[in-house]
């Protein structure tokens, strides 16, 4: 068995990267998807700390994540698509401000 | 060497190099597919974990139905053209980067929220399917939060119809 603790340095790996991802990116779409990196980083380590502590409390948790992402990537995708409407971009840097 | 071990190895390398290819690759097709890879092997993980449940769900609703809502509005928004990678961010996410690293090894290494040992115990563990324990788990204490997240997908759905639809030019009108 491999121990659960690699599970989480996995975990952790994936999170940094995500953060990376969202600071580095431009492109909106780009940023959404660095965030389903980081859920997905938060999702191992649910299941590994259930495996090392016999408990499937985590893994109902992760039903929620999967939830929330899915909501999440509803709402942020049909956002990305009203801004691109209003202003044919999705580049962070020109998108200072709200009004269309 | 046992088999789950070389699983994690060969199923973490894969989801570590292709999450490095999602925050790299400039083409943004590029950072799907890489993330779709991610997925995958995320849930040959939970497998190997022995979430079963998890891994199923993690290729049906991730892998399947969230990347196409991606691919869909990739399709739509034409390719943005110039550096997909800011530089100057670049420098600045490496500081935060490696605290958020730090932070993230000493919780995990010194154990902070380490408190039971979960409600079932390891014999009636191996018992039960781990599917089983987790429905029992989600329809009895956990109904009202599922309840609720059923509400929020509906929300999240109306949200996005009202957000993607087109404006509609009134006929006429001043």
């Amino acid at each position: 068995m491999v121990p659960y603790e690699y599970y989480v340095a996995l975990s952790g790996f994936l999170m940094v990267l995500g953060f990376i991802g969202v600071i580095v990116r431009k492109n909106i779409i780009a940023m959404l998807i660095s965030t389903e990196l980081m859920l997905n980083a938060v999702n191992i380590a649910f299941v590994a700390f259930d495996m090392k502590l016999h408990d499937v409390v985590g893994q109902v948790f992760v039903f929620f994540i999967l939830t929330i992402a899915a909501a999440e990537a509803a709402i942020g995708l049909g956002l990305i698509m009203a801004i691109y409407r209003m202003k044919k971009d999705v580049d962070v840097e020109k998108l200072t401000e709200l009004k269309g | 060497m046992e088999l789950s071990v070389v699983a994690f190895w060969v199923l973490s390398a894969i989801a570590v190099l292709s999450a490095i290819g999602v925050v790299f690759f400039k083409n943004i097709v590029y950072s799907v597919l890489s993330l779709i890879s991610t997925l995958i092997a995320i849930s040959g993980l939970f497998f190997n974990l022995g979430a079963e449940l998890i891994g199923a769900l993690q290729i049906l609703i991730y892998a399947v139905a969230i990347v196409v809502f991606y691919v869909l509005v990739i399709s739509t928004v034409p390719q943005y053209k110039g550096e997909a990678v800011d530089p100057k961010y670049a420098l600045l996410s490496a500081p935060f980067g490696f605290i958020l690293f730090l932070e993230l090894a000493y919780v995990s290494v010194y154990g902070l929220w380490a408190s039971n040992t979960g409600i079932f115990s390891p014999d009636i563990f191996n018992q039960i399917s781990n599917a089983k324990a987790v429905a029992t788990l989600l329809f009895t204490k956990y109904l009202f939060p599922f309840e609720v997240a059923s509400l929020i997908l509906l929300v999240a759905m109306i949200g996005a119809i009202l957000l993607g639809r087109k404006e509609i030019v009134e006929e006429g009108g001043a």
